[in-house]
């Protein structure tokens, strides 16, 4: 077979491939539910449907053998060459990641570099005179986005007193006091995991690198109050009763 | 690679069908597609693979984009199909005005029936060309329906309200555009220069119609060849996407936010950069409506859906270079203007 002949045939079984493997990766991540590392859970049901008919249709090009070719293209230069090459390779190594890597949330390369707490958030989140009117004892079921929006609507101390926090959340140190403080965060997901934005609650806890590292997962008890540390920018801060490590929820976004 | 001989060895039986054995085929079909998911279901078991933060959500990124517009890509597919072998040409040209402009009008409000984002679009509109439709009547198409469709139409009164300036903004803004652009194409005296010389060709083989294979058949060989296109095209946009998501840090982008023409310009940044679909774009966007001024939000709204890193490798399928760079400069000014004007008015 000639070079070309074979680069066709390549060519041409690429397509199957790729949507091969992105068929089967979605329909597998939707059955094992990890999916919602992905996409918002409003958008399971459809793409999953959607996966399912696309499978069919592919178990159907097995049946059916494409008889016309209308591949003449014009004669590619050389750098086209090269360019389609590099991009074929890619696209086959993006279809293997898919199909062998296992599934993992964002980690805090993301969180540092989409800046925690930096989107405003609106849905889902607590106000401060809903809060303030909660019931004792109500706040430990806050998550790290009730209290991230919480935190910043008001740092006025006394607002946070009688208010124990109980939250859940990976480890991502403060930029501006990277030894004493840093963050208890989850990404909130509002369509795909492309648009989660970090959201995290301040920890003041002097060495804590000593205890665990960036990236792992933590639960945290404690209450809030005055930043205690010089350098960081955060006014109030928990301050933790008890840190424990803990695993990756398996619903690791908020919603 | 072993479907190829079987294939080979059935036409030298059977040259007149052209077919292999529909058991072998589903055979082979559905043994690749096991094997394929026993090794995705075993994988993990292996253990982590503890590769670099960066790389980990490079891969993460790329196929989010991949499995939210995945979905959609199908559906596109399957209305292609259903256009192209299934409904009858009089029903789609018959119904249409001659009158060019009026034409392109009505053409601009096709997504109210077939609600896919842009993604879905790209083959139907491939497929509306291959029926008659002129490149500058398909491109008024591909502009138009992401915005004025019931699905995006929904999701963005959801979060935006149904009498806000920026969701008058958008469906306006969004018919405007596409009809500007698509009178714009039509001025070409060549039209068939707009499209990619491979693409051209296939316009000009004979009408599918006419030979004698049945609309089944027809039907999986333009899944075949749709998937065979768009999919690799995806896949890089993809990836492109979770690149540059990756090494752009957002503070850049969020720093520009209050100004009221650098925050168009970087929402529209934004818009090019994360590539999502336009059914969900809305719910991306809503956590900035704080830190950005309505203009600025619009015109992501209305740049977004057209002309994003997925969306112009997905177009490169169809269209020349020459079209998407014009394509591009002329909405990325259209949708600045509009955020301007709703970035004073409102």
């Amino acid at each position: 077979m000639s070079r070309n002949g074979a680069w066709k045939k390549l060519r041409r079984w690429q397509g199957v491939i790729l949507v091969v493997a992105a068929l089967v990766a979605t329909i597998w991540l939707g059955v094992t539910n990890q999916l919602i590392l992905y996409i918002h859970p409003r958008y399971i049901v459809f793409t999953v449907i959607m996966a399912v008919i696309g499978i069919a249709l592919v178990i159907g090009s097995f049946v059916t053998r494409h008889d016309h070719d209308h591949e003449d293209e014009e004669k590619p230069r050389r750098l086209g060459v090269v360019l389609s090459v590099g991009a074929t390779v890619l696209t086959l190594a993006l279809a293997v990641g898919l199909i062998v890597v296992p599934p993992a949330t964002l980690t805090t390369a993301t969180a540092d570099q989409r800046v925690i707490n930096s989107g405003s958030l609106t849905a889902g989140t607590k106000t401060v005179d809903s809060a303030a009117s909660a019931p004792t004892g109500a706040s430990a079921k806050f998550t790290v986005a009730d209290w991230a929006s919480l935190l910043r609507q008001t740092s006025d101390e006394t607002f946070y007193r009688n208010k124990a926090a109980d939250v859940i959340g990976f480890v991502s140190a403060d930029t501006d006091d990277p030894d004493n403080v840093f963050f208890v965060s989850r990404f909130v997901i509002t369509c795909c995991a492309v648009d989660a934005q970090p959201v995290g609650v301040p920890v003041y806890l002097p060495n804590w690198k000593s205890a665990f590292a960036s990236g792992a997962w933590v639960q945290v008890t404690g209450s809030f109050d005055t930043d205690p540390s010089r350098s960081s920018k955060q006014p109030i801060v928990l301050l933790p009763t008890a840190t424990k490590k803990t695993t990756q929820p398996s619903d690791p976004y908020l919603y | 690679m072993a479907t190829h001989l079987l294939e080979r060895n059935s036409t030298e039986r059977s040259p007149r069908t052209g077919r292999v054995p529909i058991g072998v085929g589903l055979a082979v079909g559905a043994v690749a597609i096991i094997v394929v998911f026993a090794i995705r279901a075993l994988t993990p078991s292996l253990g982590k693979w503890d590769l670099p933060n960066q790389v980990q959500d490079l891969l993460t990124l790329s196929i989010s984009v991949i499995i939210e517009s995945l979905p959609f890509v199908i559906l596109g597919i399957l209305l292609s199909i259903l256009v192209q072998i299934w409904i009858p040409d009089r029903w789609i040209m018959r119904v249409l005005p001659g009158n060019p402009v009026l034409r392109r009008a009505v053409i601009s409000f096709i997504g109210i029936l077939v609600p896919v984002c842009e993604c879905g679009n790209v083959p139907l509109a491939r497929g509306l060309i291959v029926k008659g439709f002129t490149v500058s009547e398909s491109i008024t198409f591909l502009l138009a329906a992401p915005i004025l469709n019931p699905i995006t139409i929904v999701t963005t009164g959801q979060a935006f309200g149904f009498s806000s300036p920026i969701f008058i903004a958008r469906i306006i803004g969004g018919f405007l555009v596409a009809n500007i652009v698509g009178w714009l194409f039509s001025r070409h005296p060549d039209q068939d220069s707009l499209m990619t010389p491979r693409f051209a060709a296939e316009c000009r083989l004979p009408d599918p119609h006419e030979t004698g294979e049945s609309r089944w058949k027809k039907s999986i060989e333009i899944f075949q060849h749709e998937a065979a296109t768009i999919m690799p095209a995806l896949f890089l946009g993809s990836l492109v996407a979770g690149l540059v998501q990756v090494a752009v840090p957002r503070a850049l982008l969020l720093g520009l936010g209050s100004n009221p023409i650098w925050s168009i310009l970087a929402m529209m940044a934004l818009a090019f950069v994360i590539s999502v679909c336009s059914n969900v774009d809305s719910f991306f966007i809503l956590p900035f409506v704080n830190t950005f001024l309505p203009g600025s939000i619009s015109a992501f709204l209305i740049f977004g859906p057209i002309v994003d890193i997925k969306m112009l490798t997905l177009m490169r399928t169809t269209f020349s270079t020459r079209v998407l760079v014009i394509l591009t400069v002329v909405v990325g000014l259209l949708a600045a203007v509009i955020g301007l004007v709703v970035n004073y008015v409102a």
